[in-house]
């Protein structure tokens, strides 16, 4: 049949017409594949309660959304599996054996002071996981602290470790480098479980989805100021190695630091905004009062974002 | 490379598709529909009167339009405001034949060849730029469009007389032909310029930047590959312009069509054996910039540089209202370095003096930024929108301001 005699009706839109293919949803898809690895590992190491935690958590994170798009008469976001990544990285950072009640708060205030309360996804200022976490990790430190909530295991938290004992405790303590990176190590469910972690960064990043100044200059300030510290005084400070390997490094270098919304959108700006995030995370390790910096360093590169996005080149052709 | 190769990793934005094939006729179409919106139609030409191939029927005032002339033998079946429209009949004996003209030897030059040129129906604003240098664009325009590479090569003897008579114009002092990174084309005299055939150094204000290095730079121009390929045409048939090169591409082919100004977009798509289906998007100009088409009776025009099909359910659908999430994949494309996501928004909330004093309108309008946004807004056409907007406003401010002015000159300087 020729085109003319078919009565048709085409789709109307706006230039351009191709697209990158690239939507919301897909972006959360590609965020739940990356951390699959890590859901495995947490599982591996720590059976059905981290199960458990992670289900709550997304289950909370989708439940607060969809109450609060009625709420606020907007259309149903939930589909966009943008509060399912939330709720599942946010259960990355709580020990396996977290008592419901806190999983369901903390996941409650993440998707409502970090996200809805903004206008929703990509609105918010600061981390959405992160608000959640800080709520309940500054109000109830006892029950986030994996240390003290994961007694009946084999493994050390080694930045209990480093914070108590100092660098030279390391050395005797009973872990190794592979043992780190396997997640051999007490710590939140999934933030410790390096290298499936890694191997979903790397995935987001040959995706597309995340930008990979902010990974890896996070992961290059890490370093600068640990080597720095690390040369100064190496029975007082670790080495450089050891801060990617422990707490929630690499999660925030490749999940959180990374989230669009509260990070530069320009190269210059989101490479400063890396460093001055990982540098954030050992200084506050070593002289702060928590003994994982990572979450608060990026919280508080995430309040520095405004600063970095003045640095922008001039537009086309104007000149001075 | 960089973040591009992240965000804008589309081989499509290659811009050289190896496509150097001679182009395919196209149709033979039994209706014709000549857009003459600001033209006016010639002496004689009413309805039921027989054209001839490249028989005048309308002018336009402008030095900078090109004249229009009928591609076929037919009837003229109606005249209404904004179009003519002819119905090919058989030739017959006694129909007249135009004589072919050879314009090289007739030997005009300067402004005399200008209104000649534009008397055979080609466009002649980017043609005729008062410039110190004129590139000229050797690149795809758009992604998918693949006729440069055939103009550049196989098309070789169009493509030089084309260069001699932009040469005549003289109204340029230097000529340069920016061609992609590797090709192996060369013109007796002409200067040769490569640039890396990427997505979207072949919009005309990122060419002239990628060539001179300069943003904006005073007194350089550049025109399109297209343009000259039509003012070769008219140079080596001796005919005025009645055709344009299309390409057209769907998910299944991809051709460049000699094809008849007037000609309908249902016609060539037949022609072309390209299907359609509820829900495809048609479009008329390149895939980043063209425009959208509701109808198949809507026709090619001589400044047409293809016909694309986007079959439906290949990219995701834009959905109206969707708030933009800040993802700033727009911010770090726009090779403006303009910020798509603050201007849609402002836009948006028809805040357009701010789009002003955030630089929209040096928006070069290659679309990356709507081409990369995950939440699938229309970036561009907000930014287009403001555009137009602040010009209303520009335009009204000038009148304004001349309030005391005569009548007279108010109405000479509309
Ligand atoms: S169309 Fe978009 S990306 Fe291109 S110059 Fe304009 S604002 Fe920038
Ligand atoms: S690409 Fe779209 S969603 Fe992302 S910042 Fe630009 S306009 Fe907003």
């Amino acid at each position: 049949m020729s085109n003319s005699e078919k009565n048709i009706l085409f789709a109307m839109s706006a230039a351009p017409f191709w697209h990158c293919g690239r939507t919301i949803t897909k972006n959360s898809m590609h965020y739940m594949i990356a951390l699959m690895p890590a859901v495995f590992m947490a599982i591996w190491h720590w059976g059905i309660p981290a199960l458990g935690v992670m289900s709550l958590s997304i289950l909370v994170a989708m439940l607060t959304e969809e109450l609060f798009t009625r709420v606020m008469h907007r259309t149903s976001t939930i589909a966009d599996g943008t509060a399912a990544v939330s709720g599942l990285l946010l259960a990355f950072l709580m020990p396996a054996n977290a008592p419901y009640w806190i999983v369901i708060l903390a996941a409650f205030c993440a998707i409502s002071l970090g996200k809805m309360a903004f206008g929703g996804y990509g609105a918010n200022p600061v981390n959405t996981v992160l608000v959640g976490w800080a709520m309940v990790f500054v109000s109830f430190p006892v029950f986030m602290d994996p240390n003290s909530m994961l007694l009946q295991t084999d493994f050390i938290d080694p930045l209990v470790r480093l914070k108590y004992f100092g660098a030279e405790a390391l050395q005797n303590a009973s872990f190794t480098t592979s043992g780190l990176m396997f997640g051999e190590q007490i710590g939140a469910l999934g933030a410790s479980q390096i290298l499936a972690l890694l191997v979903g960064g790397l995935y987001l990043l040959a995706r597309g989805v995340i930008r990979w100044e902010i990974s890896l200059f996070f992961l290059i300030g890490v370093l600068l100021v640990a080597a720095i510290l690390n040369e100064v005084d190496p029975s007082k400070y670790a080495s450089p190695f050891f801060h990617l390997m422990t707490g929630s490094t690499i999660l925030c270098a490749f999940f959180l630091a990374t989230e669009f919304a509260c990070a530069p959108d320009r190269s210059l700006g989101m490479i400063l905004f890396g460093l001055t995030g990982g540098a954030l995370l050992v200084i506050i390790r070593t002289y702060g009062v928590y003994t994982d910096g990572a979450p608060f360093a990026v919280m508080l590169a995430n309040l520095l974002c405004p600063y970095f996005d003045m640095i922008k080149p001039k537009p086309f052709g104007v000149k001075k | 490379m960089r973040q591009r190769f992240q965000i804008l990793n589309d081989p499509r934005f290659r811009l050289v598709y190896d496509e150097k094939r001679r182009f395919f006729e196209g149709p033979d179409p039994a209706t014709l529909r000549l857009n003459i919106e600001h033209f006016k139609v010639a002496d004689g030409i009413k309805k039921k009167t027989r054209v001839f191939p490249g028989m005048l029927l309308a002018t336009h005032a402008s030095l900078d339009k090109g004249d229009l002339h009928s591609p076929i033998y037919g009837i003229v079946s109606d005249i209404n405001a904004r179009s003519i429209f002819v119905d090919a009949v058989k030739r017959e004996a006694d129909d007249p034949v135009l004589e072919p003209r050879d314009f090289l030897e007739e030997g005009r030059e300067g402004e005399e060849l200008r209104w000649q040129m534009k008397e055979m129906g080609v466009n002649m604003r980017s043609l005729g730029q008062k410039v110190k240098t004129l590139i000229i664009n050797g690149l795809n325009p758009d992604p998918g469009v693949t006729w440069a590479e055939s103009i550049l090569q196989t098309h070789a003897n169009n493509l030089r007389h084309g260069m001699e008579l932009q040469r005549r114009l003289t109204r340029a002092d230097r000529i340069i032909l920016a061609v992609p990174k590797g090709s192996t084309v060369s013109y007796d005299g002409v200067d040769i310029v490569y640039v890396e055939p990427e997505y979207p150094n072949s919009v005309n204000s990122v060419l002239i930047r990628e060539v001179t290095g300069e943003e904006n730079p005073p007194d350089i121009g550049a025109v399109g590959l297209h343009n000259l390929w039509s003012l070769g045409r008219v140079g080596t048939s001796g005919y005025p312009l009645m055709e344009t090169v299309v390409t057209v591409g769907s998910a299944t082919q991809w051709k460049n069509y000699i094809v008849k100004n007037g000609t309908s977009v249902g016609q060539l798509l037949t022609h072309a054996k390209v299907e359609l289906n509820e829900g495809d998007t048609l479009l008329r100009g390149g895939p980043l910039r063209g425009e959208c088409l509701d109808r198949l009776d809507r026709s090619i025009s001589k400044g047409t540089v293809g016909l694309f099909v986007v079959e439906a359910g290949t990219v995701p659908p834009m959905e109206g209202h969707s708030p933009c999430v800040n993802c700033g994949a727009c911010v770090q494309v726009c090779p403006a370095h303009l910020n798509p996501s603050t201007l849609s928004r402002y836009a948006e909330f028809a805040n357009y003096n701010v789009c002003f004093q955030e630089h929209s309108p040096l928006c070069v309008e290659c679309g990356l930024c709507g081409y990369v946004c995950i939440a699938r807004r229309p970036v561009l056409q907000y930014i287009r929108l403001a555009n137009a907007k602040i010009k209303q406003m520009q335009e009204f401010v000038y009148v304004d301001t001349e309030e005391n002015a005569s009548d007279e000159t108010t109405e000479a300087k509309k």
